[in-house]
């Protein structure tokens, strides 16, 4: 319905269209075509979508209008309001380049329209043009209910004539988020070699889910806390600089006052801008931006004797961790395999990597839980036993990365342990678990460990020591009963199934009684090296039965 | 001389449907077997189960004169798959994936080090060894997948359609590793749809169609008159209508007359 009204509205000036040299019939068909299968793409944070379909416009339009309501913060607390705006904008504008250039990658690098479109008779113009407005109608749908809950505060708040001006400035802030998307991906074209192109557009990915994560933790925080309100636009002279603020000043039109004196005249440049950003992009940077999207997908294999592949010889690092840490060749296996693929899937980097970031982001969100500053909070850190918050929740690293260890879109590659003679399915589990385990959430662990250590003292070691027995074993009591499967060869869909709900809300009571035992045990050493004992003898107990899931065990744990 | 490979009775459904009907067969040690039929005849659910990853069947299996349900690792070990569809990790390189695959076999590091070394070489793929296979075209993928399937020096090599996305060269080396591994004993189960190859290559020829066996033995038994080449065989045995007509059928929809 949304679609066939914004195809509508898209296709009203087709004369104009057709003026520029386009084929309008030919256009009508790609937009339709593209729209159609937008609605078909699983979005761009989280879970693949499988039923519903057609509600799934109405669930992004809800998403979108959420996140709108995390950046309207500013709004609210700060009282100089070219200075809200500005901070408004600022978050507007990075949500939304990350946004593009994470969700857009595949509208841009679409393999299958080297195969489908540009063997058709369809001129370079109205691919050109199908391009555009499909961004056009990608960004109208993202922005106008990311922009509503900014617009009704401000309406609100300051009025009709507020309200009124508002659509202007959001308009100008699509045409630079389109140009900065572009440029920066011009530029990473430019400096990364093809193939890696994707892995950095990876990365993006990463930065952007983290960065919404931040948002939605640590903005309403910050802007609650009683500081905020003193914020003063003379303390930083350097906001001038920035398109934001120009953007921001837009509402001197309509008589708010200008802080730093002599910007008013910069309002000029958020209309010039944009304006000159949208004619470089048109007359430039297009162009030779699909010139260089075409040559993508035709990554040649490298010539052989080119410089720069190295020639990797036996017994790498991990090959020799695989012998030091498994006896049977199925573990060592299935460690190797775990090790590699981990850091290569895409997939994989992507749901593993921002927890990394996560974990520090919601300590300093429950450290400024009492509306202290964090300053406040980080000197005051060691007086209470906080370590062991941060010590436990290392566990999600594992947790998330242990339920991406058994998906892959390559999980028909899986036949291979079926052909080959394993007798032990659970060997090359326990494998693969190792791998992770060393590679994920050791170092992390040894990261926050020296962190801890450092703010509480050399008195919390046998904390740190505890804490590590208990989280592996927590995290292995998952995989036992909820992870009895070969890596990299279950598809992401069978992941959600009705069972599993209950099984993952008994293993949640396993940190909270590992935790409160380690809490009550605080103060008494012989308390703690009897836990700890015990812990490690589970931990082998678990781990044995892990690695011994026969195939039996396995096809029992799918049907269940 | 006993056959190395017997099927007695075989069947398998998924659900309702019925893929193998009765499956009987006797394979011999040393031989090239074409196993050809139609889309959906139940070629790919045979070549599973004889390769273990169905285990779920009815009838039974021998190989090498043991059980294949009770003996399913041994019978594993001795087989060396190789399927169509260059199914693999590709993120890998070709060394890390094939060290791998000679870990699945207990194989010893040197061994897979060497073998994988001069098997890839045979192939021209040295100088790619260590590169990631996502940027592999698929002949060089499916290279390396027979290469995994010969690594650990299997008995009998059952290959589902192995020449798919080879380029000629190719296709010329595989049809003379094919002979190669006859004359060291290996029995070949060899599934396709390419007609010409199978036909210079088999010993036997056995097709099915609908889950049953309706044609078994060498070419010159299925040919009914000198003149007749595999692939009208086939046609003739598992088409129901006729080929030419159907194809006038089509040419005629696409300028709206009626032919």
């Amino acid at each position: 319905m949304i679609n066939k009204l914004l195809l509508r509205l898209v296709m009203l000036p087709s004369a104009l269209w057709q003026s520029m040299g386009a084929d309008v019939v030919q256009l009508r068909a790609i937009l339709q075509v593209r729209l159609t299968m937008d609605d078909r793409k699983p979005m761009s944070i989280g879970r693949q979508q499988k039923k519903g379909r057609k509600s799934y416009s109405m669930v992004s339009v809800f998403m979108y209008c959420v996140l709108g309501c995390f950046y309207m913060f500013p709004l609210l607390a700060v009282g100089d309001r070219i200075l809200s705006l500005t901070m408004y904008f600022s978050l507007f504008l990075t949500i939304m380049t990350l946004m593009l250039l994470t969700d857009f990658s595949s509208v841009l690098f679409d393999a299958r329209d080297k195969y489908i479109l540009f063997p058709r008779p369809v001129n370079d113009r109205t691919l050109v043009l199908g391009r555009l407005l499909h961004v056009f109608v990608y960004l109208f749908r993202i922005i106008v209910p990311m922009s509503v809950p900014g617009w009704i505060v401000l309406g609100l708040r300051d009025g009709w004539k507020s309200a009124l001006l508002f659509p202007l400035p959001v308009l100008l802030l699509v045409c630079m988020v389109l140009f900065f998307v572009n440029g920066i991906y011009m530029l990473v074209l430019k400096l990364v070699k093809p193939e890696k192109f994707k892995d950095v557009i990876n990365y993006f990915q990463v930065l952007a889910s983290v960065v919404f994560f931040a948002c939605v933790y640590l903005l309403p925080r910050f802007f609650d806390s009683e500081h905020t309100h003193d914020f003063n636009i003379l303390n930083y002279p350097w906001v001038r600089y920035t398109p934001s603020y120009w953007l921001a000043l837009c509402w001197s039109w309509i008589g708010y006052p200008v802080a730093l004196a002599g910007t008013a005249v910069l309002s000029a440049l958020a209309v010039v801008c944009p304006v000159v950003c949208l004619y470089v992009l048109i007359r430039w940077l297009s162009p030779a931006f699909s010139r260089r999207i075409a040559g993508i997908d035709a990554v040649d294999v490298a010539e052989s004797k080119a410089p720069g592949i190295k020639r990797e010889a036996p017994g790498k690092f991990y090959q020799k961790l695989a012998y030091a840490f498994n006896r049977s060749d199925d573990a060592r296996a299935g460690f190797m395999i775990a090790w590699l693929q981990s850091s290569r899937s895409r997939a994989f980097r992507m749901r593993v990597y921002p927890t990394f970031a996560f974990i520090p982001m919601y300590f300093v969100y429950l450290l400024t839980e009492n509306h202290t500053s964090f300053t406040h909070a980080m000197l005051h850190l060691a007086d209470r036993p906080k370590h062991l918050f941060l010590l436990y929740t290392s566990s999600f690293v594992m947790i998330t990365a242990l339920s991406y260890l058994t998906m892959s879109d390559q999980y028909k590659a899986a036949w291979v342990y079926y052909a080959t003679p394993v007798r032990v399915p659970g060997k090359i589990m326990i494998g693969a678990f190792k791998a992770i385990w060393i590679k994920y959430f050791l170092p992390f662990f040894l990261l926050i460990a020296t962190f801890v250590l450092y703010v509480w003292g050399l008195r919390v070691i046998s904390d740190v020591v505890l804490a590590l027995v208990n989280v592996t074993l927590f995290v292995s009591c998952i995989a036992r009963l909820s992870h009895r499967q070969l890596p990299f060869s279950t598809m992401e869909q069978m992941k959600d199934r009705g069972g599993r709900i209950l099984k993952s809300f008994l293993v949640m009571l396993i940190p909270f009684t590992l935790g409160i035992g380690h809490y009550f045990s605080l103060n008494l050493l012989w308390l703690k090296m009897l836990f700890l004992v015990l812990s490690a003898i589970l931990l082998w107990l678990v781990a044995d039965s892990y690695g011994n899931t026969s195939w039996e065990n396995m096809l029992q744990s799918e049907i269940e | 001389m006993e056959p190395i490979i017997t099927v007695r009775g075989l069947k398998k459904s998924y659900g309702d449907k019925v893929v193998l009907k009765d499956i009987n067969l006797d394979i011999y040690p040393g031989k090239i077997i074409g196993y050809i039929g139609p889309n959906g005849a139940g070629k790919s659910t045979t070549v599973k189960i004889l390769t273990g990853i169905i285990q779920d069947y009815e009838g039974q299996v021998m190989v090498s004169g043991k059980n294949l349900r009770d003996n399913i690792l041994d019978v594993k070990s001795k087989v060396g798959y190789i399927p169509e569809l260059a199914e693999l990790y590709d993120l890998l390189t070709p060394r890390e994936y094939l060290s791998f695959i000679g870990k699945l076999y207990h194989l010893h590091d040197d061994i897979i080090e060497e073998r994988s070394r001069k098997m890839l070489e045979s192939f021209g793929l040295s100088d790619n060894i260590d590169q990631r296979m996502d940027s592999f075209s698929k002949g060089m993928k499916q290279k390396v997948l027979i290469t995994s399937g010969l690594l650990h020096n299997p008995t009998i090599v059952i290959m589902d359609e192995p020449l798919s996305g080879l380029d000629a060269n190719a296709v010329i080396l595989v049809k003379e590793l094919l002979q190669a591994l006859k004359q060291e004993g290996k029995t070949i189960f060899y599934c396709s749809h390419m007609m010409d190859v199978v036909e210079k290559v088999s010993d036997r020829i056995v097709l099915i169609n609908n889950g049953s066996i309706i044609a078994d033995g060498t070419i010159d038994e299925l040919r009914q008159n000198n003149a007749d080449t595999l692939e009208q065989i086939f046609s003739r045995l598992t088409s129901s209508g006729n080929q030419v007509q159907r194809a006038d059928d089509l040419a005629a929809a696409m300028n709206d007359r009626v032919s």
